[in-house]
């Protein structure tokens, strides 16, 4: 082999390995997959302070204290809800924990919930956070943040959605309020979410 | 091995891995292109009622209708001072009248 051939040579491997990373590049982000989502804040679960209201779901399978500033309003039969209302009753604070009805598993909760507020209830809805293995008060859940947008009204919420499993019973807490308040609601909502007991 | 073939081999790898890479990301971001809100959802119309609890009780709600008749009595919460809209769907609940979503299970 002459010295020109093995120039030759030696381009082709530098094209073949260019060739190669560039491939790589693209694989990597062109691999299909859910758009990054911010990371789950921790939840650190602990009593609600005594000034704070409780109500237990029917059945006495779990407590949800909410803040003194809501007041408990009519749901489902079998559910618990409180809710913050502002001028012309606009839902400022919302809580709701509802025992768990459906197929909905610790396993697939984001995607379950986030399906659910599409075939149900909004127009869009779109993952913020979402995290497994949370602990609270008496048992373990998956929780999602996520934002929607309701069909009646075109009103943007933002919520976080646990479905907490106790030891013998499963449940559903949901923290919700309007996109736009979201940061300031977060806190309040979140200490009620980690407040919630589950037996 | 001649030069020629050698260039030849080189470009022709060159080409094909740029092509398999462009074509699996074409192929790759397809799936992303779907919408994520059903083909079927029907953004103007209300939310459909389901089979879920058929709630005899108020709901609360965003807003009030003008035209919204008071809820009956006996089931209106008597610590709230929410006014009920009525002509909503569902089971009348919050999330059928453009509130917040509960946490049922659509069942």
């Amino acid at each position: 082999m002459t010295v020109h051939a093995l120039r030759y040579a030696r381009y082709a491997l530098v094209a073949l390995a260019a060739a190669a990373v560039i491939t790589v590049t693209i694989l990597a982000l062109a691999r299909p997959g859910r758009p990054p989502t911010q990371s789950f804040p921790p939840l650190v679960p602990a009593a609600a302070p005594g000034s704070w209201p409780r109500v237990t779901l029917p059945g006495g399978t779990a407590v949800l204290s909410y803040p003194p500033s809501l007041r408990q309003i009519h749901g489902d039969t079998d559910a618990v809800s409180a809710a913050r209302l502002g001028p012309g009753n606009v839902i400022q604070l919302y809580l709701n924990a509802t025992p768990r009805q459906g197929t909905e598993s610790l396993t697939h909760w984001a995607a379950f919930r986030l399906a659910l507020l599409r075939s149900d209830d909004a127009t869009s809805a779109r993952e913020v956070a979402a995290a497994e293995g949370v602990k609270f008060r008496g048992g373990t859940g998956s929780c999602v943040i996520d934002a929607y947008v309701t069909r009646i009204g075109a009103h943007h919420y933002q919520e976080i959605a646990c479905l907490v499993q106790g030891r013998t019973n499963a449940s559903v807490i949901v923290a919700a309020a309007p996109a736009a308040s979201w940061a300031r609601a977060y806190p309040l909502l979140f200490q009620a979410v980690a407040a919630y007991l589950v037996r | 091995m001649s030069f020629t073939l050698v260039r030849s081999a080189a470009g022709f790898a060159l080409l094909a891995v740029l092509a398999a890479g462009c074509g699996t990301a074409a192929a790759a971001h397809s799936p992303a292109a779907k919408p994520t809100a059903p083909a079927h959802s029907a953004t103007t119309q209300p939310t459909a009622p389901t089979n879920r609890h058929q709630s005899p009780s108020a709901p609360a709600t965003v807003t009030a209708p003008p035209s919204a008749p008071a809820a009956p009595s006996v089931t209106a919460p008597a610590h709230t001072a929410n006014p009920i809209p009525q002509g909503n769907g569902g089971d009348q609940d919050a999330d059928n009248n453009g509130g917040p979503s509960d946490g049922d299970g659509n069942i």
